[in-house]
């Protein structure tokens, strides 16, 4: 009995075996799709071996399309345009994917793989992405679950960015964590520092890349990230510039100011900076400091919940009541804003409430 | 009963370090469709069904998102704040569509009980009736929960 239990056991570990071994052939004999080529905007070629997703084999070529799930299919952010090539729709691309979108040929280049020759249209900005390795250099306790982390690019490198943009960390694996994951984060410090960047990363309860920053990152450890991203930046008006942040959606607002503190502005602004209680207000003498840089501009951190003890005599409440102070001309401010869907959302309807245009209105909702 | 492909992998995404930190199912030794069997059984046994109380969750999460520095004071008897996070998260049995990272936390002042639920709970209670598992970072013990939403 027991022999022939193991006779069998032995027997289907052979076909299994085998079957292994076929499939391996097959996989590199079958599905050899030789080299194939990469269109880009109908201006550049590029050539890599077919098979791989096209989101991984541009990736290849150091030409990094924004990721936020590093190509599982589960973020919808890999969007380009595909003209000719790259087989049809898949079942998981679909949702991800607006009626407008789906009509103009838009695939997620996770799920697209590369077989054949492919024809795509991606935007000019994405050549200015790379992949950047840096040395941790300095880690500020900014609240007690807000970190700065300034990130010093090696080999020289410098990065071309503009203030408000962000980058997508690439975490190590940790502790019981294999994989590596990228997550995005406002860049903080200003573009004129090309050969280093601050991140202000919140730590988010369960959060795999943010537990690594702040549990596991210390000073001198080298960390990968691409970028830059993003479409959330200063535009060059005339017109009167209304801030407004919380938690750390600080983060870009910070780096247009330092920004601007090096170029020079003459434009009205002012930041409004919303938190709960006093231990969530952090880098207000830093904020504060501007009034004096900057001809008209004013830092106002509006505190909801003021506890007793905190001897708090500024702002309090939601800073949406004390826009009209700050607001001279509606039809000539715009107004940029970063922190929860909430927040943007109700500083968004009293904006356009007084008049403000909701195409003036820029907003990063923590995507 | 034996698992299907489907919960396999959904089991898989549900590990540590796939989606989040400690991953969905906890010190739980059950298969994802005994936690989701034995959860489903207290519900009926309670009256209640997962679209109900998703909705009643969703209800919350929404009132209290608008308010978005504050505890909002909801039917004069529930305390309801939202906390949310940069960063979206996808669904472990591959669903379509990411939810955000935001975490409600729900008093019920009449009879003392607090919850906390994040919005991808609410999509696994109302689509698979997945409450997490014993001893996961957001497990939700359906009797708590049906006490705190209705009582």
């Amino acid at each position: 009995m027991f022999g022939t239990i193991i006779k069998d056991i032995a027997v289907l570990a052979g076909i299994s075996g085998i079957l292994a071994i076929l499939l391996v052939i097959a996989e590199r004999f079958l599905n050899d799709y030789g080299d194939c080529r990469i269109n880009i905007n109908g201006k550049r070629d590029i050539t890599i071996k077919g098979g791989n997703n096209l989101l991984a084999s541009l990736g290849e070529k150091e030409i990094f399309l924004p990721s936020a799930c590093g190509g599982r299919g589960s973020c919808g952010t890999c969007k380009c345009k595909i003209t000719e090539g790259g087989g049809p729709l898949l079942p998981t691309e679909k949702p991800f994917l607006s009626k407008a979108e789906l009509e103009d040929s838009i695939r997620l280049a996770c799920q697209v793989k590369v077989k054949t020759d492919v024809f795509i249209q991606i935007p000019e900005s994405i050549f200015n992405i790379r992949k950047y390795t840096s040395t941790i250099t300095e880690i500020i306790d900014y609240t007690y679950d807000i970190k700065g982390i300034t990130f010093k690019l090696e080999d020289g490198e410098e990065i071309d960015f503009k203030a408000g943009q962000y980058v997508q960390l690439i975490s190590e694996p940790y502790a019981k964590m294999k994989q590596r994951v990228s997550r995005a984060y406002s860049i903080s410090s200003k573009p004129e520092d090309r050969n280093s960047i601050q991140l202000i990363i919140r730590l988010v309860p369960e959060g795999i890349c943010t537990t690594w920053v702040h549990n596991y990152l210390k000073v001198g450890d080298r960390v990968n990230f691409t970028g830059p991203y993003g479409d959330f930046y200063l535009r060059d008006t005339n017109a009167d510039i209304i801030f407004v942040a919380g938690g750390s959606g600080k983060a870009p607002i910070k780096s247009i100011l330092e920004h601007l503190a090096v170029v020079g502005i003459e434009r009205k602004m002012t930041y409004f900076f919303g938190a709960r209680t006093l231990k969530d207000l952090y880098l207000t003498d830093e904020m504060k400091a501007f009034e004096k840089i900057f001809p008209d501009f004013r830092y106002e951190p509006v505190l909801s919940q003021p506890e007793s003890g905190d001897g708090w005599q500024g702002k309090t409440g939601y800073v949406m009541p004390y826009f009209k102070d700050a607001i001279r001309d509606p039809k000539n401010t715009e107004a940029y804003l970063c922190g929860s869907p909430g927040m943007i959302n109700a500083v968004c309807n009293a904006l356009t409430d007084l008049g403000v245009a909701k195409e003036k209105i820029y907003y990063d909702s923590f995507g | 009963m034996k698992p299907t492909s489907k919960e396999l992998t959904a089991t898989q995404r549900m590990q540590p370090g796939v989606i989040t930190l400690s991953g969905f199912l906890g010190s739980d030794t059950r298969a994802l469709n005994e936690i989701i069997a034995d959860d489903a059984a207290m519900l009926e046994r309670l009256g209640h069904d997962p679209e109900e109380l998703a909705d009643r969750m969703e209800y919350f999460t929404r009132t209290s998102w608008s308010s978005y520095l504050d505890e909002e004071l909801i039917e004069g008897k529930y305390k309801a704040q939202t906390d949310v996070y940069r960063g979206k998260l996808p669904c472990p049995y591959g669903h379509a569509g990411l939810y955000r990272k935001a975490i409600t936390r729900l008093t019920n002042m009449q009879n003392g009980i607090s919850v906390v639920w994040t919005s991808l709970n609410i999509h696994l209670i109302k689509a698979h009736c997945f409450f997490e598992g014993r001893g996961s970072a957001f497990r939700i013990e359906p009797e708590t929960l049906v006490k705190a939403l209705f009582e």
